[in-house]
């Protein structure tokens, strides 16, 4: 191969890489969780006893599925506070090919879909490339990896002015994506690719918050009360599938973790404001999240064995 | 001589002489001239010394006392050396041949005879020692009158000759030969148990014995082609002798006929005309001629190698280029070509084994040893009987040695006529007199001897019983005793002194004057020499039609004598593969290289490729050598490599052996099965030698029978093509120069380098492996390791099945069904479309939407209903979504599959867990995967690496992903074709595993092959290519 090609070929992986993390970090969540609140409340908490029908609605996956917090947001914010990268951290992307089964495969596509878009946020090139790889092997294994468009997702990442598209085409993707499996009967798998994908941010940020001890993270962590929540409402659903019911014992374990957990919600009237000639509506509710260092140190350690559990299965 | 020998004879003289009258001056002069054959004077002196002693020389007898005492001590001593002698003969006995020992006893009566004192006591002791020797009582007798009789008149057997001016008188057993004048008489005697001529003298003319001046009286050996010459006599050959000697034993009942032959070269030259020759069983016929004269074609013609255009030649009647008739003569021609046809790793003795076991069905092995001894010690040959033949560069054994044995090889099945193209040619003068000698005495056993000569000595000129004479352009010139053809030539130039052929004092003729009259040149004014002869071929073959009247000898009406029984082609086989055999095995550098070449290569390469794995873990991992694919297609390069290097040059080195042998009429399927027996044997060591070396270092575990199956195919396969290639070109760089181009397509359309979808679209078919890579054998081999090794492996097995149908599943799901949306959705846009070529279109998509539906196997009601909506006349967008409710139906059916198949596997694997958890094995899904499961190669079998998963081509929309799970589609009953990596083939009606088809096709493309060799067709064609190139000239 000459050079100029080995380029060309770089820079067509690197565009690549970008527009599919972004692929699936909007796939991990496309609204911010404040815009949620209102529906996780609605649902929350008994939601997970109502759900436990044998039949589950498409909207209310939907719905759910939404509501997760993107890992996007957690990269965002670990790099903001300074942490540096640190790629043994995240999950060996050599590991790929041991998923054998679906189950794994498909906890291990969330996986290193928010390493990915980890690596990708510090622009680590060659692990985003390898990880890159693990994703599109691992979707192909599931029968899903015809939903990466990669012309399209080539042409439109050649341009930066493109992202309004971009996160409209991603977008449309996931759902795709979705109502494939679901149409198949295999949702079961995009609940376990957003769990996968969930549970690697929330080891990120309690192992950086280890060190770093940053208020914003532990916000962060005790948020994901909610997030875990929809979880299990969602995964209660297949608990009677293979593997599933270690991984409900495993994050119910941590679900009593966050019940010491508090989120105060004060909801506070919109507003709106002239931004370049548009009017923008502001939410003005906030959120405040009462946690104490135990939990945080318990929530940390429950993580990571769940975390190890995954990636080791 | 070794020192005991001679000591053990010396003190045996001694002994002799000292009887009776004790040592006399005579004796002693004997034993000195004894001596003096072998021994320099000082160690001759040392000798003499110890005769001296034994003999007591120099010692008064002191008998005449008359002492009673004395005589006492006599008998004591008489008796203490009979002991002696018995004990000195058995010591001999122990290292002399019977012919030495003959030798030697002629040599003690010789000793006697010096001084002609034939006492009672001396001759006691000879006759013990004969008796000791072990030679016959009659024989002894005749050798001791031999010696003691000074004329033949005394001697009355069959086994003395005498060679004098008058015969022996009527009524005598004697033989006799016409000596011319000659003083007194030469004596011959034949040892009929060792088959050794002795000659004795007893006149005083000069008589030489080859070159050397013959003693009056002395008992020389008169061994192997030695020539006796008289001062005015006739020469007498040793080959003379022996015949007289054989004379009566049976003759063979032949006639061979040349009538009017012309022979034509291709190129339209003539290169004879008009021959006739007419000749009986035992005759020795010299063919000469100025080079370019035809002397060769002629051989060639009359020994059935070559078709004349006009005239025939038959022996006994049948015509030697009729395929019909020439069965009833068939190994009754011998033929020496001027090349050497020996098998040079192999040792004299086995090169005339192996041959003889050929020709001789009913012989025994010691038979046919005994056969070959007597041979060789009749050809001089049973000293270097047991050295290598070597090659003429390297050499081994002489010259004249090797055109000895070329021409044994064909003495020994006795053909009943011979011929030799110039014998002689390239032999020392001396080597050129025993092969001619050595035809001679063919010719007098009833043999019917041709030979091409070129500058005889006059010797061997005048051995011939006859003369042919060619001139350039094949006009027969001269036929006739060789002696008088030329006076003939001297005559037809008036030349002086023509009516004598050789030389009046030595009895030597030229035959170079010959050619010196026929080919003589006009000198111009400056007396230098023109290109113009003096008399032309044409005008020579004038003379000769006018002198020369052909007797034609009486035409033999029988079969003739058939001393060639060859063996059944299954015994053919078995004695060509041994004798191959033993020629490799012989040859260390060839067995070397071949042996080590395999192992070498494997052991290279696999180490050069054991990549570590990429877990940065250090241990080198199967399942992460990306090389694996790579490596598949090298081993199987390797495999076809060694197998044509090792068979190209097979044919051609033995191309001259098989000249001579066709006239054995041998089996050509047994020739060639014992070529593959062994090169498929050295195959089946070479490639399982890689394999095991190979595999071993990279991991590749339970697949060596896998690989080797595939490579010893494949080497057989290249190993056959090497022969097609060798048998019809002619020489070895032609055929090496040949193997890149049979090599390098069997990389690039092997599959492995190039993908076959990415081919130029001449060649390739879409969904399909290109037609033309079918040819290759490389590609089924490829195919064949790349499907069983992903397939087969003890990780995939557990679940292949299953795989199979979720790849299947998921094939239709993923991209069989948005494919049929797309084109489906394409065509309800173009519904109002006036354009022709988009209303084409539009029923195009239509008809394969269609045609797909109608194709798939899943049932679903409604089916055909859906299908019915496709018509292009009536489809509009609300057929459209009713065809999407059809499509939606399948979609869930196959997702189902597709989940039931996925939750299958997963059980699989918990199992399979499970059970390694319960029973302590402990080993994981992970560990097994990491044993047997190469990723890369699974990769490259699923087609993963490539973007666009279907395509549509033949109005079809063509599966592009996972090869390897898809099956076949056939479109009728006899389509073999399928994708690459399918795996399974169709063939008849039935699904075979791909490894087991494309074995199959290996070996059929091989026995295709093997016809091709059996008839030659590659040489054949390649003849007609040679022929149209001469005729375009």
């Amino acid at each position: 191969m000459d050079a100029t090609l080995t380029t060309r070929l770089v820079f067509i992986m690197k565009r690549l890489y970008l527009s599919f993390s972004l692929v699936l970090m909007l796939a991990c969540g496309a609204n911010t969780p404040e815009s949620n609140t209102q529906q996780v409340v609605k649902n929350a908490p008994d939601a997970a006893s109502q759900a436990a029908l044998p039949q589950i609605s498409d909207d209310l996956v939907a719905n759910i599925m939404q509501s997760i917090p993107s890992p996007i947001e957690t990269s965002f914010l670990i790099k903001g506070i300074g942490a540096p990268y640190n790629v043994s951290n995240l999950n060996d992307h050599n590991l790929v090919t041991n998923y054998n089964t679906n189950y794994s495969q498909a906890l291990n596509l969330g996986v290193y879909s928010t390493d990915l878009g980890f690596a990708n946020l510090y622009d680590k090139n060659q692990d985003v490339l390898n990880y890159l790889n693990a994703v599109k092997k691992l979707a192909d294994n599931l029968g899903i990896g015809q939903y990466f468009d990669y012309k399209t997702i080539k042409e439109l990442a050649s341009s930066s002015g493109n992202v309004e598209q971009l996160l409209q085409l991603t977008q449309q993707n996931l759902e795709k994506i979705h109502n494939h499996l679901n149409e198949q009967k295999r949702e079961s798998l995009t609940i376990l690719i957003l769990t996968g994908g969930w549970v690697e941010a929330l080891y990120l940020t309690t192992l950086v918050n280890q060190k770093a001890n940053n208020k914003e993270l532990r916000d962060r962590i005790g948020e994901q009360k909610i997030a875990l929540e929809q979880i299990l409402t969602i995964l209660d659903v297949y608990k009677t599938k293979p593997n599933f019911a270690t991984l409900i014992a495993d994050l119910k374990e941590l679900n009593k973790i966050y019940s010491k957990v508090q989120i105060k919600t004060t909801v506070g009237k919109p507003t709106q404001k002239v931004v370049n000639g548009e009017i923008i509506t502001e939410d003005n509710t906030v959120s405040t999240i009462i946690i104490d260092d135990a939990d945080v140190q318990a929530i940390t350690s429950m993580v990571k064995s769940i975390r190890n559990k995954i990636i080791k299965s | 001589m070794s020192e005991e020998i001679l000591k053990a004879l010396t003190q045996l003289f001694a002994i002799i002489s000292k009887q009776d009258t004790g040592v006399s001056e005579a004796e002693r002069n004997f034993i000195i001239s004894f001596y003096q054959q072998d021994l320099d004077s000082e160690t001759m002196a040392e000798y003499l010394a110890l005769y001296d002693k034994y003999a007591e020389y120099g010692i008064d007898d002191d008998s005449e006392e008359g002492d009673t005492k004395v005589e006492r001590k006599k008998r004591v001593t008489r008796v203490n050396e009979a002991v002696r002698v018995l004990s000195l003969c058995r010591r001999i006995n122990k290292t002399l041949t019977q012919k030495q020992k003959v030798i030697v006893l002629f040599k003690l009566l010789e000793m006697v005879g010096s001084n002609r004192s034939f006492t009672a006591q001396r001759m006691e002791i000879i006759q013990t020692v004969a008796s000791v020797f072990n030679i016959p009582k009659e024989e002894y007798k005749l050798m001791e009158s031999y010696a003691i009789q000074e004329h033949s008149s005394a001697l009355d057997s069959e086994d003395i000759l005498i060679f004098d001016d008058e015969p022996p008188t009527e009524g005598s057993k004697r033989r006799y030969i016409d000596s011319g004048k000659l003083d007194g008489e030469i004596i011959f005697i034949r040892v009929r148990s060792v088959d050794l001529y002795f000659i004795k003298y007893t006149g005083h003319d000069e008589i030489y014995l080859n070159g050397q001046l013959i003693k009056r009286n002395s008992i020389i050996l008169f061994s192997n082609g030695s020539i006796i010459k008289t001062p005015k006599g006739a020469p007498l050959y040793y080959s003379d002798l022996v015949s007289k000697y054989t004379a009566d034993t049976v003759r063979n009942n032949i006639s061979f006929n040349v009538d009017s032959v012309w022979f034509k070269f291709p190129n339209g030259t003539i290169g004879l005309r008009n021959i006739n020759i007419s000749e009986g069983a035992g005759k020795l016929i010299g063919i000469m001629g100025a080079s370019g004269a035809g002397k060769t074609t002629l051989l060639n013609v009359m020994a059935g190698l070559e078709t004349p255009y006009k005239g025939k030649v038959t022996i006994n009647g049948f015509n030697i280029h009729d395929p019909v008739e020439r069965k009833n003569i068939e190994g009754v021609i011998g033929y020496v070509s001027q090349d050497d046809l020996l098998i040079e790793e192999l040792t004299v003795f086995q090169n005339l084994f192996y041959n003889a076991k050929l020709c001789f069905r009913d012989l025994s092995d010691e038979e046919i040893t005994q056969k070959v001894v007597s041979i060789l010690e009749s050809l001089g040959l049973d000293r270097i009987m047991h050295l290598k033949v070597g090659s003429p560069l390297n050499k081994k054994i002489s010259g004249g040695q090797r055109k000895r044995l070329n021409i044994a090889l064909e003495l020994i099945r006795e053909p009943g006529i011979l011929f030799l193209d110039e014998p002689t040619s390239g032999l020392s003068s001396r080597d050129s007199e025993n092969v001619i000698d050595l035809l001679k005495e063919l010719s007098l056993k009833g043999k019917l001897v041709f030979a091409v000569i070129h500058q005889p000595s006059s010797d061997i000129y005048k051995m011939f019983d006859k003369m042919y004479i060619l001139d350039t352009g094949g006009y027969p010139a001269f036929y006739g005793n060789p002696v008088e053809a030329v006076t003939y030539f001297k005559k037809a130039t008036r030349q002086v002194g023509s009516e004598r052929g050789q030389c009046m004092t030595c009895g030597n003729v030229n035959p170079e004057q010959i050619f010196n009259i026929i080919e003589a040149r006009v000198v111009d004014e400056y007396g230098e020499f023109t290109n113009k002869r003096k008399i032309t071929p044409e005008e020579w073959n004038e003379m000769y039609q006018a002198n020369f009247k052909i007797e034609r000898v009486e035409e033999v009406r029988e079969k003739p004598p058939k001393t060639l029984h060859i063996p059944s082609k299954l015994k053919q086989t078995i004695i060509f593969t041994t004798r191959d055999a033993i020629a490799k095995i012989s040859n260390r550098q060839y067995l070397t290289v071949n042996l080590i070449e395999a192992p070498a290569l494997a052991l290279l390469m696999s180490l050069v490729i054991r990549y570590k794995d990429s877990l940065g873990k250090g241990e080198y991992v199967f399942r992460y050598n990306d090389n694996i694919p790579a490596y598949i297609l090298i081993c199987i390069i390797i495999a076809l490599f060694m197998g044509l290097t090792v068979s190209a040059e097979e044919i051609i080195s033995d191309r001259k052996i098989l000249k001579r042998e066709s006239f054995l009429n041998l089996s050509r399927t047994s020739y060639l099965f014992s070529k593959l027996i062994i090169l498929f044997s050295l195959s089946a060591i070479q490639t399982l030698s890689f394999v095991v070396i190979g595999n071993l270092v990279l991991g590749i575990s339970e697949q060596y029978l896998t690989y080797w199956l595939v490579l010893f195919s494949v080497s057989c396969f290249a190993n056959v093509l090497g022969l097609n290639i060798s048998s019809a070109f002619n020489n070895a760089v032609t055929v090496y120069v040949l193997i890149p181009l049979l090599l390098i397509p069997q990389m690039i359309l092997s599959g492995g380098i190039f993908s076959f979808d990415k081919l130029n679209n001449a060649i390739a078919s879409k969904g399909k492996t290109p037609l033309i890579t079918d040819i290759w054998a490389s590609r089924w081999a490829y195919e064949a390791i790349c499907v069983e090794q992903f397939k087969s492996n003890p990780y995939e097995r557990m679940f292949y099945e299953i795989d199979q149908k979720e790849s299947a599943a998921n094939y239709k799901t993923s991209f069989w069904l948005p494919k049929i949306d797309e084109l489906l959705v394409a065509a309800s846009d173009l519904t109002d479309s006036r354009i022709a070529s988009e209303q084409e279109q539009r029923k195009n998509n239509l008809a394969i939407a269609a045609a797909e539906l109608k194709k798939d196997k899943m049932p679903v009601p409604g089916k055909q209903e859906a299908i019915e909506l496709l018509d292009a006349a009536s489809f509009n967008e609300e057929s459209l979504e009713k065809i999407r409710l059809h499509t939606r139906q399948l979609n869930i059916l196959y997702g189902q599959i597709q989940a039931r198949m996925a939750d299958a596997r997963d059980s699989i694997i918990m199992v399979f867990e499970e059970q390694a958890r319960k029973s302590g094995s402990a080993i994981t899904i992970n560990q097994l995967k990491d044993l047997y499961h190469n990723d890369n190669l699974a990769d490259f079998v699923k087609n993963e690496n490539v973007l666009d998963k279907t395509f549509i081509e033949n109005n079809k929309i063509i599966q592009n992903t996972d090869p390897v799970f898809t099956l076949p589609e056939p479109e009728h009953l006899l389509d073999y074709r399928t994708h690459f990596f399918a795996p399974f083939k169709h063939f008849g009606g039935n699904l075979i595993s791909t490894y087991y088809f494309n074995l199959i096709v290996i070996w059929l493309m091989t026995v295709l092959l093997y016809i091709a060799l059996y008839f030659e067709w590659l040489r054949k064609l390649i003849k007609l290519f040679d022929k149209l190139e001469f005729a375009k000239r």
